[in-house]
């Protein structure tokens, strides 16, 4: 089934275009990696498949949904993991998850929150605020949530930057779990060799043309 | 509404505006002079009564602009039109514009009347309060860069001030029964059959001013906007030109 | 149900961060205090100049003290983009409003609350008998700044110059608000009889029941694209 579909998706900023017509499909089970420069307009893109932005033309579905006419449900099946974290500085690393859960109208045990932070690797800070957290710690943070989701769809911005190695591993190894329990995955990243392993289908986007789509077998 | 729609709107536009603004000017003329040269002066008042045929006018208009703003702002909502985000935004300029000349004339007015520029009137005050809201109106698209949210945003705003306009008329309305009794009110002027005429052909007149205004203004709002359009898409080809060579 | 549980949640987020860093309510309460400070060196009044000017003195300095709050309210969740997964949620934005106008509506009436007893020392007011209507005053307005000011404090969080923004805006909106709050306030202080002022309290309930259902329903088109 296909997970992730855009079909000549055009954004403007007024009148200032940075996306031209990009198609973009995705099956349950794979993941692309969305390759390009600064400014080429990937988190415009991805924000416009998380339905942050509406786009200017072209159509959105996920999960055989419109992006646009049934944002409810295609909300509740997706999630997006940006540049921020979506932290709150005040709250501790459990409040926190439980405040993003409980949005998301789950109700996680705190023995689940528990042992998802052990398993990325901050189990250790999980009553410390926030606010004393380095990047690469508020990274993993980030990605607890979406281990606790566990949503269908996955759309990551630059989902390497300000991990150390084996938080990149821990990364990786969510992706290809997601992928292999039928998910589907839509990364950004600048960096080719730690998605490219990954990926099934990539794509170069630049001044916001989608220019190359290959496509690796298996 | 697609591109091939906005395109023959603005063409309709483009034709038929003349005829607003000849009708516009032939009935303030006619009105003007019915009103200053051809009526005998107010039995009250004198002479100073005539800027009603302006001020009266002036007022009704603005309410009228108001209403066309809220009107295409929850029409935007609905529809996200960006020519309808033009004509709003044209539509917030004029309502500012004539709420202006509204209470200057109405000063013009009170200070030989009541003897005051400003009293602190249910009327006065909404329309100050009216000022007030269209200035922020316009102040805050100038805030915004993306042009969706700006249009988003000002249609908040115009619709949530709207709803307000009245309850701002009736708090000032008891805060003034409470603190003054009414008996320098606008209400006391009451207008003979003789001076309806005038009044009457340049309220249609200002109305169709503003119908002519408006439809100008929006049109340009909208080439404005695209010859931006232009530049931007030939900005962006030399500089893609000029990375390749 | 889900829309309250998610009302719940925002509600408690405000509270235990502001418990945690008391952030919002000190800037407004020493805000406030020199407000009244200002005022009182400035008029320097005696009893009769005070029970005039005293209402309008305590609503232009809570409303001040409001935006204060207003502005923090949605500028918190800038940081950290946490302003984009509130949007991206599954679930109505009206909840998210709502549960914003609750905490809004705390921060700005627990301060009222601490500050009142300072007008009351500084300016000898006198209380004891209208006590319950003082309180039923202090509800009803800053159920209605909070309702009108939390939809502007979210329109103007994402703009530039949103500091001055958000008071242009609000302020002009919030008329009828001021009017009935000084007014009713002025009659209960003053001792009159609540039937003199009652149609006050009615504007408040008006106005409070209006805005609620407009900008409840305008939120869904500041949050959602």
């Amino acid at each position: 089934m296909i997970a992730i579909s855009g079909q000549e998706i055009s954004k403007s900023y007024g009148h200032y275009q940075v996306l031209h017509e990009v198609s973009i499909q995705i099956n349950q089970g794979e993941c692309f990696a969305l390759f390009g420069p600064n400014g080429a307009g990937k988190t415009t893109l991805l924000k416009i498949f998380a339905t942050l932005s509406r786009p200017t033309a072209g159509q959105i579905k996920i999960l055989g949904r419109d992006a646009v006419k049934e944002k409810d449900m295609v909300r509740a099946s997706m999630m997006f993991l940006a540049h921020g974290s979506y932290l709150y500085d005040e709250l501790n690393a459990i409040e926190n998850l439980q405040f993003a859960m409980g949005l998301r109208h789950l109700t996680p045990s705190l023995r689940s929150i528990a042992s998802t932070l052990d398993r990325v690797g901050i189990g250790a800070f999980s009553g410390m605020k926030v606010r004393n957290f380095s990047a690469g710690m508020k990274k993993r943070l980030n990605l607890a949530k979406a281990m606790l989701a566990q949503p269908h769809v996955l759309l990551l911005d630059e989902p390497f930057t300000a991990l150390d190695d084996s938080g990149i591993a821990l990364m990786q190894e969510y992706i290809v779990e997601r992928v292999t329990n039928g998910g589907a995955v839509l990364m950004s990243t600048h960096d080719r060799d730690k998605a490219a392993p990954l990926a099934h289908h990539a794509g170069v986007l630049s001044q916001g043309i989608l220019k190359t789509v290959s496509s690796k077998a298996g | 509404m697609n591109k091939t729609m906005i395109n023959r709107v603005i063409r309709k536009i483009q034709r038929y505006k003349g005829w607003f603004g000849g009708a516009a000017a032939l009935c303030m003329m006619a009105g003007l002079y019915v009103g200053l040269l051809a009526s005998p002066p107010d039995y009250y008042q004198g002479e100073v009564a005539r800027i009603m045929y302006v001020h009266v006018p002036l007022a009704h208009t603005s309410l009228l602009a108001y209403t066309v703003l809220f009107g295409g702002s929850i029409w935007y909502l609905w529809k996200r039109d960006p020519l309808v985000d033009n004509m709003c935004h044209a539509a917030a300029g004029l309502t500012a514009l004539f709420t202006l000349l509204a209470l200057l004339t109405g000063m013009i007015w009170g200070k030989p009347t009541w003897n005051a520029w400003w009293t602190w009137d249910a009327r006065l005050t909404s329309f100050i309060v009216l000022l007030l809201i269209t200035i922020g109106y316009l102040m805050l698209r100038t805030f915004i860069d993306d042009p969706e949210r700006e249009a988003r945003y000002a249609a908040v705003l115009a619709i949530v001030g709207f709803v307000d306009l009245p309850i701002v008329h009736f708090s000032v309305e008891w805060w003034r029964t409470l603190h003054q009794p009414q008996s320098i009110s606008m209400r006391g002027v009451s207008i003979s059959s003789g001076l309806l005429i005038p009044l009457m052909l340049m309220s249609v007149g200002m109305s169709l001013l503003f119908s002519y205004m408006l439809m100008v203004r929006t049109q340009m709002l909208y080439l404005v906007n695209l010859l931006d359009a232009k530049k931007g898409r030939l900005l962006s080809q030399f500089h893609l030109s000029k990375a390749e060579s | 149900m889900g829309f309250f549980k998610i009302m719940q949640w925002v509600v408690w987020k405000d509270l235990l961060t502001e418990w945690r860093s008391r952030e919002t309510m000190s800037s407004m309460f020493f805000f406030a205090l020199i407000v009244i400070l200002v005022f009182s060196f400035s008029f320097s009044m005696d009893q009769q100049a005070a029970q005039e000017l005293i209402a309008g003195i305590i609503w232009v300095a809570f409303a001040f003290t409001g935006m204060i709050g207003l502005g923090k309210s949605f500028a918190v969740e800038l940081q950290d983009d946490c302003l984009n997964y509130l949007q991206g949620c599954p679930g109505s934005k009206g909840a998210l409003y709502l549960g914003k106008v609750t905490a809004n509506f705390a921060f700005m009436f627990a301060v009222e609350v601490i500050l009142f007893p300072m007008f009351i020392v500084l300016f000898n007011l006198n209380v004891i008998e209208e006590f319950h209507i003082l309180l039923l005053i202090f509800l009803m307005a800053t159920m209605g700044l909070s309702a009108v000011g939390t939809l502007f404090s979210a329109l103007t969080v994402q703009i530039r110059a949103r500091e001055v923004m958000l008071p242009i805006l609000l302020l002009p909106l919030v008329v009828p608000v001021m009017i009935a709050a000084v007014e009713a306030t002025k009659g209960a202080l003053s001792g009159d009889s609540f039937a003199l002022y009652r149609q006050w309290l009615e504007l408040l309930a008006i106005f409070d029941a209006v805005f609620m259902v407009v900008s409840f329903w305008m939120f869904e088109f500041i949050m959602d694209e």
